[in-house]
């Protein structure tokens, strides 16, 4: 993915290629770069990297992704290029593998009718759990995938179709 | 004089300043009314007092600086005294006069005290009585006089308001051929901004430094002074970084300081917490204003001197006699937290609190009213909160500080605490090369911008957010929020089996 810090401008080219257990190596404009990544009880995370250890916490928005780095904040922009993920504005129609890892759970059931922010599945990567969530009220139009799946960084698991609140 | 007990205290403030002037009362057993406008229903220093009342909407004019309402919320609730905090109402004679007329005890100096004070040019009378300096100046009158006396004391030289504050109408003439176009613009600007076009001409001082003296009076006439704070860092000249004992000042100077303040406390008949604020140049000093309020700034003193202003100044109001202060320990620094990229000029932020973690530990103090979930909006001041260190020695709450603001992280309002962090571990700080210019002479052109380790970092942090890696649920549901994106159901929403409201 491409992160562009939104004031400075400065874009930057990065991408998880691998992890094992806490290792995490991420091309950074073609470098490579191997970090530790060790989840903390409060939801943020430690980076260990080059003998430090940097405290981060982060989102991601509709907009941007925002991280800070102890006291200090970034923001930056995804320019997306790729899969599609819903037009910007536009809530997501697919729920996309963000990373490789393994279907651990799965909450619903084809023609289902979800919120926004009911959970959908479970992924587990990096011996760590990320539950990812409908973004706008929907309908489940396919589940393609199933519990103990091992699914690999794009892959389309659920499609969706967006249902409009109060309808 | 006959002691006027306050039992219910109503706060005419928000923010960090409402919770600390609720836990004070409390302290001494007071019940507490809280006001708010629609924008801060949720905000925590409504759920901290013991009652809370809607005042209007958002707008500062039609909510906190609603005296109407304000005094109404007082009656309703019965509330025998008002505080005021900072800002807000706090210096307006006129509201100060209302409370009084309303019967209720006003948490402050009297209305005519305050207003004296609160005009420049009354307030430098006051201060040449009392024999305080003032820098050289010249009330305007005669255009010929005010060239006469620029000439004499060399340009540049300062032009401001009368009615002006916080450095709101202020001007530097840099020479002889702009004075006139500058007074009449001072001027007209002045009368926008605060109905009142006076102004006056002040030497210029260029590399000054910002020491002001804590007072307290109380109803007897007495006036005792709690040690000095030293101010000098400052952006757009609003206080960011300020300390106390003021490092680098003669014993003989701070002495001398310290008793023009009390004398001109004692000239003004000043009652409740006051600051006297000077310009220092080298061992000269010279009254700039007395603040009639608690400032912002007031825990740095607490510390040093161990008391609970806010609870000196209820007891002052209720008619008892000022404390005996006593002999302060060690030094203590507070940094200004505020909504605003120190990146970019300052500009103000805003956003939902996404994530908050705040520094503990011996000497560290943290007055704010940030909490989880909060949404920081852009109708009040950017203010979000004050970390306080103590140490020993000033090194000690230097590095106390640097090291509790390296701690602190707020994730979805930019905030200026990397860049304080910044600036309590440099070298000038360090050495205390202090004045009113230290940021546009050693932080101008601040970025956060981070290269090598630190910037990698960053940036997988960043790929392991935009991949949904920080997938907590109170994020997800503050992220959906910032986004626009349709938020969760409200949990009344999940409330099931009750029976519709009959009243």
């Amino acid at each position: 993915m491409k992160l562009k810090r939104t004031d400075g401008g400065d874009e930057f080219d990065v991408e998880i290629v691998a992890h094992e257990g806490e290792k995490i190596r991420v091309r950074i404009d073609g470098r490579d770069v191997d970090a530790g990544v060790h989840l903390s009880a409060d939801g943020g995370a430690v980076i260990a990297l080059g003998g430090r250890r940097f405290r981060v916490f982060g989102a991601k928005t509709r907009d941007s992704v925002l991280v800070t780095m102890g006291p200090a904040s970034f923001e930056f922009e995804q320019v997306e290029e790729g899969r599609a993920r819903g037009g910007r504005g536009l809530a997501a129609h697919e729920i996309v593998a963000p990373m490789p890892g393994k279907v651990l759970r799965i909450m619903v059931r084809d023609n289902d009718e979800v919120h926004a922010g009911d959970p959908i599945l479970v992924l587990e990567a990096m011996k760590m759990e990320t539950t990812l969530s409908a973004e706008s009220p929907a309908r489940i139009k396919r589940v393609l995938v199933s519990e103990g799946q091992m699914v690999d960084h794009g892959v389309v698991m659920v499609e969706l179709a967006p249902v409009t609140p109060d309808s | 004089m006959k002691r006027r007990e306050i039992k219910k205290l109503l706060v005419a403030n928000r923010g960090e300043i409402a919770m600390r002037v609720i836990r004070g009362a409390r302290l001494l057993g007071i019940k507490t009314v809280a006001v708010y406008s629609e924008a801060d229903a949720k905000s925590p220093h409504v759920a901290l007092a013991d009652e809370a009342v809607a005042i209007g909407p958002a707008e500062p004019a039609q909510s906190y600086l609603n005296a109407t309402a304000i005094l109404s919320a007082a009656q309703i609730t019965r509330a025998d005294a008002i505080h005021p905090g900072y800002g807000f109402l706090s210096e307006r004679p006129e509201f100060a006069r209302a409370v009084h007329q309303a019967g209720i005890n006003f948490i402050g100096p009297p209305a005519d005290v305050m207003a004296a004070l609160g005009d420049k040019i009354a307030a430098r009378k006051i201060a040449e009585r009392a024999k305080v300096p003032v820098v050289p100046g010249i009330e305007t009158g005669h255009p010929a006089e005010i060239h006469a006396f620029a000439s004499r004391v060399g340009y540049p030289v300062l032009i401001k308001a009368s009615a002006g504050g916080g450095g709101l109408g202020m001007r530097v003439v840099e020479s002889e051929s702009q004075l006139e176009s500058a007074l009449e613009a001072a001027s007209r600007q002045a009368k926008a901004a605060f109905g009142d076009g006076r102004v006056f001409v002040e030497k210029y001082l260029p590399h000054p430094r910002h020491v002001e003296v804590q007072i307290l009076g109380d109803l007897h006439g007495n006036v005792v002074a709690l040690g000095e704070r030293d101010c000098s860092i400052q952006r757009r000249h609003q206080k960011i970084v300020e300390e106390s004992p003021a490092p680098n000042l003669s014993e003989a100077t701070r002495a001398k300081m310290i008793d023009a303040a009390i004398n001109l406390g004692r000239a003004a008949g000043y009652c409740g917490a006051g600051t006297v604020e000077c310009l220092v140049d080298g061992d000269d000093f010279y009254f700039l204003e007395v603040n009639a309020r608690l400032q912002v700034e007031h825990p740095i003193t607490e510390i040093r001197f161990g008391c609970d202003l806010v609870v000196e100044q209820i007891r002052i109001a209720e008619g008892e006699k000022v404390m005996d202060p006593r002999t302060p320990i060690g030094c203590a620094i507070e940094c200004r937290i505020n909504a605003e990229d120190a990146a970019h000029n300052f500009r103000p932020s805003s956003g939902p609190v996404m994530h908050l973690s705040v520094p503990a530990g011996p000497g560290v103090r943290f007055d704010t009213y940030l909490v989880d979930g909060l949404e920081i909006g852009t109708s009040y001041d950017s203010l979000l909160g004050k970390m306080i260190t103590h140490g020993a020695t000033r090194e000690e709450a230097r590095l106390r500080m640097a090291s509790a603001l390296g701690e602190f992280s707020l994730l979805g309002v930019t905030s200026t605490a990397a860049f304080l962090h910044d600036v309590v571990a440099s070298e000038p700080f360090r050495r205390a090369d202090l004045s009113t210019h230290f940021i546009e002479e050693f932080f101008s052109g601040w970025r956060p911008a981070p290269d090598g380790d630190d910037l990698d970092a960053a940036l997988i942090a960043g790929a392991l957010a935009a991949s949904g890696f920080f997938g907590t649920r109170g994020v997800r549901a503050a992220a959906k929020a910032a986004s626009g994106a349709p938020q969760r159901r409200s949990p009344w929403d999940d409330l099931a089996g009750f029976q519709p409201w009959r009243a």
